[in-house]
């Protein structure tokens, strides 16, 4: 693998106990600090691949993530450091957001890790303070709003100190403004970025890549404006 | 939003106060309040100096939480049906010191409980809970609860109001119970997809089925001092009157 690749995926398939293919054969791949994005309907498996990137679905095909190689055969506590190297940022923040304050919340990823707590509560503020939410750390996650819980989901994300960041549907229930602010931090973040996304706008303002799932499989492959254009997927 | 839901919201916007109550280490509160509790449990139903004094430490207490006190007290009139029920039996069967301590006692326990969870946010509640070491399956539990019941009321709240628009002319009591079981159901089957939801993005962030423990607070001076006196003055009442 590439020194700077961080995912390598190939062939990958993956099969729903119901019977459903979810994917059928991708291979994708993603060089350190670059910006990719992930357009697809409603189903195509968009959501089940960026779930086979930290292991917590395991298909057929090969998935390399910042050098490891994840498969059936990887235990739970050989995925611990690939959870941390990949940084997922989920769709609905009230699924990430469970613990009684904004602080513990962010520190439960670095504490996951073996960090002890002062460690884990110092990361925990360092990545508050870069999503600017330190004021909120006393906080009750369910007092914030859908922009504050936004940046609480991603600090807790950012203190595991990944080298990948996903991010699905980011932009959902955010207000223009809301979405702004969101740009503006993630522009300033080091790591590779991929935005499982359908607002081609935020997509276009950071990505410098996009990718477009159909039926589990990759439909197309070039920058956001040429895919937008190819697929038809502008507003 | 739901009573029960702007009940829970009321007590955690007081819990968030800044009274002298408040600021006292929960540990202690609810050490406090289970000796209270056991010397108003354990008290003789004729021993009306004794709920006087605890009367009197209560209203200490409800002072030094500087909340409304009528919208305290009022929160107390859920007791009425349970407490007064048994109070009219006893008073009707002859036996009124037994009717009037069964107000008394069952006033005093609530209004304190409240006082508790009034002054005290639920994370610190959980803390102390876990540090008494209560079984940490029910400590999780309570705080998922606490952590959801927003979330799913208002998810309910959407699906009423969906439900209400489609309803039309339909009035009368059974499609208003057939849209509320429709409701239920779907409810059921989202909080089921919401907690595995919940626990995937925990496997995200490393969890591997422990919770990691985080830095228990400190005792301070004024904490020692409350416990002190606090336990002090409930056993002399207790003991003395």
């Amino acid at each position: 693998m590439n020194a700077a690749r961080v995912i390598e995926v190939r062939n990958l398939r993956y099969r729903y106990p119901d019977g459903i293919v979810a994917l059928d054969g991708i291979d994708f791949h993603m060089d350190a600090g670059e910006c990719v994005a992930l357009f697809g309907a409603n189903g195509s498996g968009k959501t089940t691949f960026v779930l086979h990137l930290n292991g917590l679905l395991q298909g057929e095909g090969s998935v390399q993530v910042c050098g490891v190689t994840l498969g059936p055969s990887v235990s739970a506590t050989d995925l611990a450091p690939v959870r941390s190297k990949v940084g997922l940022v989920f769709q609905d923040s009230d699924d990430q957001l469970f613990l009684p304050t904004v602080l513990e919340d962010v520190a439960f990823g670095p504490a996951n890790l073996g960090l002890t707590p002062d460690l884990a509560a110092t990361r925990a503020k360092e990545a508050l303070e870069q999503t600017g939410m330190a004021g909120a750390l006393a906080r009750a996650p369910y007092h914030l709003s859908s922009g504050e819980k936004r940046r609480v989901a991603l600090a807790g994300v950012l203190a595991m100190q990944p080298e990948v960041l996903v991010l699905d549907e980011p932009t959902t229930a955010l207000d223009p403004p809301g979405q702004r602010d969101l740009i503006a931090l993630l522009r300033t973040l080091p790591q590779a970025k991929l935005l499982v996304t359908h607002d081609t706008g935020f997509a276009a303002a950071l990505a410098t890549r996009a990718v477009f799932f159909e039926r589990g499989r990759v439909a197309g492959e070039g920058s956001v404006e040429e895919i937008v254009n190819r697929f038809g997927w502008a507003r | 939003m739901r009573p029960a839901v702007r009940e829970t919201w009321i007590a955690d916007r007081w819990s968030r106060g800044s009274g002298p109550l408040h600021s006292l280490d929960a540990r202690v509160k609810l050490a406090v309040l289970i000796v209270y509790l056991l010397a108003i449990a354990s008290s003789t139903v004729w021993n009306q100096t004794a709920f006087a004094g605890y009367a009197a430490i209560l209203a200490a207490g409800m002072a030094a939480s500087r909340l409304p006190l009528s919208a305290l007290g009022a929160r107390l009139l859920f007791l009425l049906p349970f407490s007064g029920i048994f109070a009219l039996i006893a008073w009707l069967s002859g036996d009124t010191p037994r009717a009037l301590a069964l107000v008394e006692k069952s006033l005093l326990s609530g209004l304190g409980v409240v006082v508790m969870v009034a002054t005290t946010p639920l994370e610190e509640i959980v803390r102390a809970l876990e540090f008494f070491r209560v079984p940490r399956s029910l400590v999780l539990v309570m705080q998922f609860l606490y952590r959801y019941l927003f979330v799913i009321a208002d998810q309910a709240h959407r699906m009423r109001m969906a439900a209400a628009c489609r309803q039309g002319n339909r009035a009368g009591r059974r499609p208003r119970f057939q849209a509320a079981a429709g409701i239920v159901g779907v409810l059921f089957a989202r909080s089921w997809q919401r907690a595995d939801h919940v626990y995937r993005a925990m496997a995200a962030r490393g969890f591997q089925g422990t919770f990691p423990a985080m830095n228990p607070a400190r005792f301070r001076v004024a904490d020692v001092v409350f416990l002190c006196s606090s336990v002090v003055a409930a056993l002399t009442v207790r003991l003395m009157l």
